[in-house]
């Protein structure tokens, strides 16, 4: 199950990244952000990308979004290459949760039909609709200031999923919040995910978030990012920590991403 | 292309407009630059107005005084309104207030108190400069980073300490903006306080060419009075950074 | 006590305080009343100047009014255009720099000579002076729009117009305002200047005329008046902005 990848095998393919590198210039000269990097993720999947800081875990994302093209390689959707931002297949959550200050709650859940050209009651409905689940039913007039972090992220995610795209990318959306409401929402999350069977790229941090959440876990190697394993997860949910299966996977995982931890702090 | 050749080519391409109205318009109006440029030479060789340098020196030593009461009075008020609570509550919005209202409107009572000569310009450069500067003090002293203050007091440090160590590092970059916009206003008081009223300094030099159609001679003069500004600009703006790199 | 009424209290005192002692130390002779009167004289020097000031200040505002309106229209779209095509802010924003740091009154004469001594020269040499503050404001604002909801709004596939529409400019609201709010000031400021250096109609030369004819009641009167008159625009746009942006903190 682990080792390097070689090409998943895998009956039906909704996303195939193929050979994709990235190079950034910046003041100090060239950095290689990711290398040749081949992954195929199958339709309602919950595949995790974990790695240490500036592995180029966020880089792959925005290729898949259409926000950032590759250098070389390429991204197929359904046998479709990428070239831009395809907000009908794709939706981005983002670890800024990026809510419009200006637009209540329901205003930016509404955000990405209005600007599909959906009429003003269909998408107000929609959005409504989706604030239930969100557990937003009574902060629909709050403006962003007014909610918590954990709410805001929550609007940015029914945002995404307003539009009903078949993907849902999400870049460290937890990261800016605090422990017990990253796993409050990652439960609420799962529950949202095996509702909506959403194929799901997670980029994260965190060793439990990955476990608690994924069917399959992605690790990247320190810069340039490379895909140094995968690790295929249990499937039953709730995933229960303590069992010697999660026990065993999890010391499994912190040695993979530990070696690659210890050479991207060396580095900085 | 190059983005300087761009803005050289639109520099030029500007005295080139410039020169081609001005020769098509009245000459008493309009100054092109290759009429401009002898002019400015005769300035400079002091044949139009060889009084030239007294003029120069005046204007300069009514900024630098204007400049330095400006400096001392913001400061002073301040950081009296900064540091003291109440104070600041009660006559920081009076000073806000103050600010919303246009400067000029001060100048005719100044003028009227300070007569005509080199005092009312001084006095109008000092209020111009004076806002910025107590406003940057204010600003610089709420930027202070409360966290820091607390640190500093949990290792023992007295409040002069805190003073010179935590406080004025932390407000410096704010505080030398400030500076540097209250010279660019003390120079703009003196020099419109000179414009609208004076019988010596650069200002009254200019108004004196404007009003016997001297045009070319007025737009020398324009162009002196331009260098001492950006001269005195350029030196603000070295000592800030020097400011910046030692807090750094 | 609560520290707010101490505030207040102390504001009022204050005041009182100042005019009271301003108004003893006139009567006992220490300054000259031809310098500085007291303030009873002040409000009998209103009186005297009321019939001439109010339409002066009439005639000043509806300048600045024109100004106004003039420099709000080229600033904002200005700074939009500039702001958001990289290439023109590349390329102007040292010399829209220059011009918005020199003082502009060194053209002032140069206007004059050109538009005459009537309203035209007020209006746009105020144009000039509102101008330069708001559109080097809305230009900073658009630049710095948040990156990352300009990111989200490509990433739900937002066309162009979109941007603009949806998210450059609901996000620069606030900035727009306070460059208004600012350049409101700066046009009354060049209108009040020509009227003074050229002294032909309005408040600046009112006041001019009183300075030179050593009338410091009437003087100190009327300058009280453009002072509440630009203070009460500034609070009531400062009213406005706080309308317009409700969805801040």
């Amino acid at each position: 199950m682990s080792g390097p990848p070689a090409r998943p095998v895998s009956a039906v393919e909704l996303i195939r990244i193929e050979g994709v590198s990235k190079r950034y210039e910046t003041a100090s000269g060239a950095v290689d952000a990711i290398r040749d990097v081949s992954l195929a993720v199958r339709p309602g999947e919950f595949c995790t990308i974990i790695g240490p800081s500036g592995c180029g875990k966020s880089t792959l994302l925005s290729m898949v979004g259409g926000l950032v093209s590759p250098d070389t390689g390429r991204v197929l959707i359904e046998t479709r290459p990428v070239t831009g931002p395809d907000p009908k297949r794709v939706a981005t959550v983002f670890q800024d949760p990026g809510l419009f200050p200006w637009r209540t709650a329901v205003e930016n859940v509404e955000f990405g039909l209005e600007v599909q050209g959906v009429g003003g009651k269909r998408r107000r409905a929609v959005a409504t609709e989706l604030l239930g689940p969100l557990g937003l039913r009574r902060f629909a007039e709050k403006y962003p200031r007014e909610l918590s972090g954990g709410m805001r992220q929550r609007v940015a995610i029914g945002r995404a999923l307003a539009v009903d795209a078949q993907i849902l990318l999400m870049d460290e959306p937890f990261g800016a919040l605090d422990e017990q409401t990253r796993v409050l929402m990652g439960e609420w999350l799962l529950d949202i995910w095996r509702r909506t069977r959403r194929t799901v790229i997670f980029v994260t941090h965190s060793l439990h978030e990955a476990l608690a959440l994924s069917s399959r876990v992605v690790v990247m190697t320190a810069r340039p990012g490379r895909i140094k394993s995968v690790i295929e997860l249990p499937q039953g949910y709730p995933r229960l920590m303590e069992s010697a299966e999660l026990v065993t996977l999890r010391a499994k995982l912190w040695s993979e991403i530990r070696d690659e931890s210890l050479r991207a702090m060396g580095e900085s | 292309m190059n983005i300087v050749a761009i803005r050289a080519v639109i520099l030029v391409a500007i005295l080139a407009l410039w020169e081609i109205a001005a020769r098509v318009g009245n000459p008493l109006i309009y100054v092109p630059p290759s009429a401009a440029l002898p002019a400015l030479g005769e300035l400079l060789r002091l044949r139009s107005y060889p009084d030239l340098p007294e003029h120069l020196a005046l204007t300069a030593q009514e900024i630098v005084v204007a400049y330095g009461l400006a400096v001392a009075g913001g400061l002073g008020v301040g950081f009296a309104l900064g540091l003291h609570r109440v104070l600041g509550r009660a006559y920081g919005p009076i000073l806000a207030a103050l600010y919303a209202v246009p400067s000029v409107v001060w100048y005719p009572s100044l003028m009227l108190f300070f007569g005509l000569d080199a005092a009312s310009k001084i006095a109008f450069g000092f209020l111009l400069g004076f806002f910025p500067v107590t406003l940057a003090v204010l600003a610089g002293i709420r930027q202070v980073n409360t966290h820091l203050v607390t640190v500093a007091r949990s290792f023992g440090a007295s409040s002069t300490t805190v003073f010179t160590k935590v406080m004025v590092p932390g407000m410096l970059f704010t505080l030398m903006g400030g500076l540097r916009t209250g010279l660019a206003l003390a120079v703009i008081g003196v020099i419109v306080g000179e414009i609208l009223g004076s019988k010596s300094g650069m200002g009254s030099l200019i108004n004196h060419a404007y009003g016997l159609f001297r045009t070319a001679d007025y737009v020398a003069l324009v162009i002196v009075t331009l260098v001492l500004i950006v001269a005195s600009d350029a030196v603000a703006s070295l000592v800030e950074r020097r400011a910046r790199r030692w807090t750094a | 006590m609560s520290a707010t009424l101490r505030v207040r209290t102390l504001q009022a005192v204050s005041v009182i305080a100042l005019l009271g002692l301003w108004e003893a130390v006139v009567r006992a002779g220490y300054v000259d009343p031809l310098f500085v009167p007291a303030p009873s004289a002040v409000v009998r020097g209103f009186g005297a100047i009321a019939p001439t000031a109010l339409p002066a200040l009439g005639d000043t505002l509806l300048k600045t009014a024109i100004a106004y309106v003039l420099a709000a229209a080229l600033g904002v779209t200005g700074g939009i255009v500039i702001g958001s095509v990289r290439a023109l802010h590349d390329t102007l924003h040292p010399f829209v720099g220059a011009v918005y740091g020199l003082p502009k009154i060194l053209v002032l004469p140069w206007i004059v000579l050109l538009l005459g001594f009537g309203t035209a020269p007020a209006i746009a040499y105020g144009t000039i002076h509102g101008l330069f503050p708001i559109l080097v404001l809305v230009m900073g604002a658009v630049r710095d729009v948040d990156r990352t909801l300009l990111t989200v709004a490509r990433s739900y596939g937002a066309r162009p117009w979109q941007v603009y529409v949806k998210v450059i400019l609901p996000a620069i609201v606030p900035s727009v305002l306070a460059s208004l709010r600012l350049g409101v000031v700066f046009c009354l400021l060049g209108v009040l200047i020509v009227e003074m250096f050229a002294g032909v109609r309005g408040m600046g030369s009112v006041m001019g005329g009183l300075a030179n004819g050593f009338r410091a009641p009437e003087l100190f009167a009327a300058t009280g008046l453009v002072s509440v008159a630009s203070i009460a625009i500034v609070l009531g746009l400062d009213h406005l902005n706080e309308k317009l942006s409700h969805w801040r903190g």
